[in-house]
C-alpha cells in the first residue's frame, strides 16, 4: 500500500500525568508525513490527550507531566523549540467549530495578523487562499465581513480549519472535528482532509469508526493511556493483530 | 380556615408589599419632580452659582437720532434694557454691532456682556431703585466715550456642580478603570488558584462593603493630609477611584469569566501568546462587560456625597487645578446636601435632584441597552 514516507513526527517512550494520574503510558509512535492518522478508542482512553501533547496545547493545563519525547523533524518539541512557533507548525481544529465572534475575514486573517503581517494587500490573498483550501471560498466570497457566527456549523467549521491553515501550518491536528456536525458537513470536512493531507500531514481523533477507515491512512488503537495497536489502515480494521482492537473495532465495547 | 382562603390572604400580602415598594418610589420621584420642577430651566442648567460682579469698561456708540426704535432702546450701547424688581437695568436684547460685545473687564480681557447681564452702576452713576424706564434710558443714553460699567451676571444655576461632577468622572474612571480592569484580568488569566486568590478575593469583596465615609476619612487623612493635595478634584477622585474597584474589578472578572475557553484555545492554537490573546480577543469579547462596569461606576460617583464631602469640599466653583488651593469643588449631590443642610433651599435641591435622577435613569438604560445587545451578540 502506501510507500515509505519521511517521519514527520517520532513519539518516544511518551508519558503523561494529571497530577498523580497517568493518562497516556509510554507511547512510542512513528507520524509519517502527508498521510491522515486516526486515532480511535473509547472515551478517556486518552487519544485527545495525545494528540494535544503534540502541539502542547496541554501546557495550559495545571498539573500536567510530561515524561518522554516527541521529536518533530528531528526536534524536541518540549525543548528545543518555542512553544509559540510550535503551535504555528501544528494547527488545531476543535471539536465545537470555535470561530471568534468576528466577521469571516477577521477570523482567517487573525493567525496572520497576530504573527505580524499588516499589509491588507498580503492578508486579503491568504485569507482567500485558506478559504479556497479550505473548500468554503465560493459559500463565503461575498459575505466575507459577516460574523462568522452567522454560519452554519460546517460551515463554521471549515472557516476554523481556513482559518488554522491560515497560518502555514505543517501539520493539522482535529479533534473529532465533526461530532457536532450533520453527515452531510461530515462528508465535505473529510473530503477536505484527503485532499489537504497532500500538503499538510493530519491526525484525526475520532469516534467514528467509518470514519476512521474511510478517510485515514493509519490508525491508532488506544486503550487506558496505552497504544494497543497502530498500523495501516486497511490491516487494523480488516486484521487486527489484538483482541482487544477487534472487539472495539466490531463494537463489542466502547 | 380553608386552602383558599389562605392562598387569598397570601397572595394579598404578596400584592400589597409589591404595591408599597411602587408606592413608596412613586412618592419620593414625585415629591421631588414637584418641588423641583419649577427650578429647572435652561438658565438653571447653564448658570454659575453665585452672582458675578465685574466692572467693564466700554466705548459708547456715536449717538444717532433714531426713531421707531423698541422700548427701552438705549443707543449709546445699542442694547434693550428693562427693569428688574430692584429697579436695576437688564439687558434684554442686544444689537450686533454693540459695545458691550467689545467689553473689556479691568485686567483688560474680553469680556462680552450677555443677555440678562444686570447694569448697576454707570460711569459714577448708580443705576438702581429707578422706577420709569425711559429714566434709566436716558441716563444710560448720557453717556459717551470710554466709560465703565457696574455689571452683575446672575448666578442661581449649577453649571459648576455639573462640571465637577463630570469632571470627577472622568477623572476618577481614568485613574480606576484601568486598575481595575488589569486587575480583573490578572485574577482570572494569570493568578493560579489557591490561597493568595481567595485572600483577593476576600479582600475585594470586603472593600465593597465597607462604608464610603470611611473611604472618606482616609482620603482625607492620606491625600488631602499627608499627600497635600488640599480639598480638591484629584483627591476626591483618588478616593473615589479606591471605592470604585472592588465594582470594577467583580464586574469585570465576570465579564472574563463568561469568555468560552474555546476562544483561548483556538488563539492560543493559532500560535498566539497569552497577550496577544487577551489583548485581541479576550478584552474586546468582555468589552460589553466592562462598559456596563464603569457605567455602575458613573452612577456610584454620581452618587457618592461622604467620601466626596471629606475630600473634594463644598465650594460651588468649577475646579480650576487638580489639586491645591483652587481646585475644590462640589459635585451635583454634595450641593444638593450643602443646600438643605445650609441654605434650606428645597426647590433647588429638589431640581438638583431631578437632574440627578434623569442621570441615573439614562445610565440604567445604557447599562441595559449594552447587556442585551452582549446577549444578543451571545446567542
Amino acid at each position: 500500500m502506501a510507500e515509505k514516507k519521511p517521519a514527520k513526527f517520532s513519539v518516544q517512550d511518551l508519558s503523561l500525568y494529571y497530577g498523580d494520574f497517568k493518562a497516556l503510558n509510554q507511547i512510542n509512535m512513528e507520524i509519517p508525513q502527508n498521510e491522515i492518522i486516526a486515532f480511535i478508542g473509547p472515551s478517556g482512553c486518552g487519544k485527545s490527550t495525545f494528540l494535544k501533547t503534540i502541539n502542547r496545547m496541554n501546557d495550559l493545563i495545571e498539573g500536567v507531566k510530561v515524561e518522554g519525547k516527541i521529536y518533530m523533524d528531528g526536534t524536541d518539541i518540549y525543548k528545543d523549540i518555542d512553544v509559540i512557533k510550535l503551535r504555528q507548525k501544528v494547527g488545531m481544529v476543535f471539536q465545537q467549530p470555535n470561530p471568534f465572534p468576528m466577521s469571516i475575514y477577521d477570523n482567517v486573517a487573525y493567525g496572520p495578523r497576530i504573527h505580524g503581517i499588516k499589509k491588507k494587500s498580503q492578508l486579503d490573498e491568504i485569507v482567500e487562499t485558506s478559504l479556497k483550501q479550505a473548500a468554503i471560498w465560493d459559500e463565503v466570497k461575498d459575505r466575507l465581513k459577516k460574523n462568522a457566527l452567522g454560519m452554519s456549523g460546517g460551515q463554521q467549521q471549515r472557516i476554523c480549519i481556513a482559518r488554522a491553515l491560515a497560518v502555514e501550518p505543517e501539520v493539522i491536528l482535529m479533534d473529532e472535528p465533526t461530532s457536532a456536525l450533520d453527515p452531510i458537513s461530515t462528508l465535505k470536512i473529510e473530503d477536505l482532509a484527503v485532499e489537504l493531507k497532500e500538503k499538510y500531514t493530519i491526525i484525526i481523533v475520532t469516534h467514528n469508526m467509518q470514519q476512521a477507515s474511510r478517510i485515514s491512512d493509519r490508525t491508532a488503537f488506544f486503550l487506558t493511556g496505552d497504544v494497543i495497536e497502530y498500523g495501516e489502515t486497511e490491516e487494523i480494521f480488516n486484521n487486527p493483530v489484538q483482541k482487544k482492537t477487534e472487539d472495539y473495532i466490531t463494537g463489542r465495547f466502547g | 380556615m380553608s386552602r383558599k382562603a389562605k392562598d387569598n390572604l397570601v397572595r394579598g400580602a404578596i400584592y400589597g408589599c409589591a404595591g408599597f415598594t411602587v408606592l413608596i418610589l412613586v412618592v419620593i420621584i414625585g415629591f421631588i419632580v414637584i418641588k423641583g420642577l419649577p427650578g429647572i430651566s435652561i438658565d438653571f442648567l447653564t448658570r454659575d452659582y453665585e452672582d458675578k460682579t465685574t466692572y467693564i469698561s466700554v466705548d459708547a456708540a456715536e449717538q444717532e437720532q433714531t426713531s421707531g426704535q423698541e422700548e427701552g432702546y438705549v443707543s449709546s450701547i445699542k442694547a434693550v434694557i428693562g427693569l428688574n424688581d430692584k429697579g436695576q437695568a437688564v439687558i434684554t436684547k442686544l444689537d450686533e454691532d454693540s459695545p458691550l460685545k467689545e467689553a473689556k473687564n479691568t485686567k483688560n480681557e474680553a469680556y462680552p456682556v450677555s443677555k440678562k447681564d444686570i447694569i448697576t452702576k454707570a460711569g459714577d452713576l448708580k443705576i438702581e431703585g429707578i422706577s420709569s424706564l425711559s429714566d434709566a434710558v436716558s441716563s444710560l443714553n448720557g453717556l459717551s466715550g470710554n466709560v465703565k460699567l457696574k455689571i452683575t451676571r446672575p448666578g442661581g444655576g449649577i453649571l459648576p456642580m455639573v462640571v465637577t461632577t463630570l469632571y470627577m468622572i472622568g477623572i476618577s474612571l481614568l485613574i480606576s478603570a484601568p486598575v481595575g480592569i488589569f486587575s480583573a484580568v490578572y485574577l482570572i488569566e494569570y493568578a493560579k488558584p489557591g490561597r493568595l486568590m481567595s485572600t483577593i478575593h476576600f479582600a475585594i469583596q470586603n472593600l465593597a462593603g465597607i462604608p464610603s465615609i470611611i473611604y472618606g476619612l482616609f482620603g482625607s487623612l492620606f491625600f488631602v493630609k499627608v499627600c497635600r493635595l488640599q480639598y480638591s478634584l484629584l483627591a476626591g477622585a483618588l478616593t473615589l477611584s479606591i471605592i470604585l474597584l472592588p465594582t470594577i474589578i467583580t464586574t469585570t472578572e465576570e465579564a472574563l469569566k463568561a469568555i468560552p475557553k474555546t476562544y483561548r484555545e483556538s488563539s492560543l492554537g493559532l500560535g498566539a501568546t497569552k497577550l496577544q490573546t487577551i489583548n485581541k480577543v479576550i478584552l474586546p469579547n468582555a468589552m460589553p462587560g466592562i462598559l456596563v462596569a464603569l457605567l455602575l461606576g458613573i452612577g456610584r460617583i454620581v452618587g457618592e456625597s461622604a467620601a466626596l464631602l471629606l475630600t473634594a469640599g463644598t465650594v460651588a466653583q468649577i475646579p480650576q487645578a487638580l489639586f491645591g488651593n483652587s481646585a475644590s469643588g462640589a459635585t451635583l449631590t454634595i450641593k444638593m446636601y450643602t443646600l438643605m443642610k445650609e441654605e434650606n433651599d428645597l426647590t433647588t435641591a429638589c431640581a438638583i435632584g431631578i437632574v440627578l435622577l434623569v442621570i441615573i435613569i439614562f445610565i440604567n438604560w445604557a447599562s441595559k441597552a449594552i447587556t442585551k445587545r452582549l446577549l444578543k451578540k451571545g446567542a
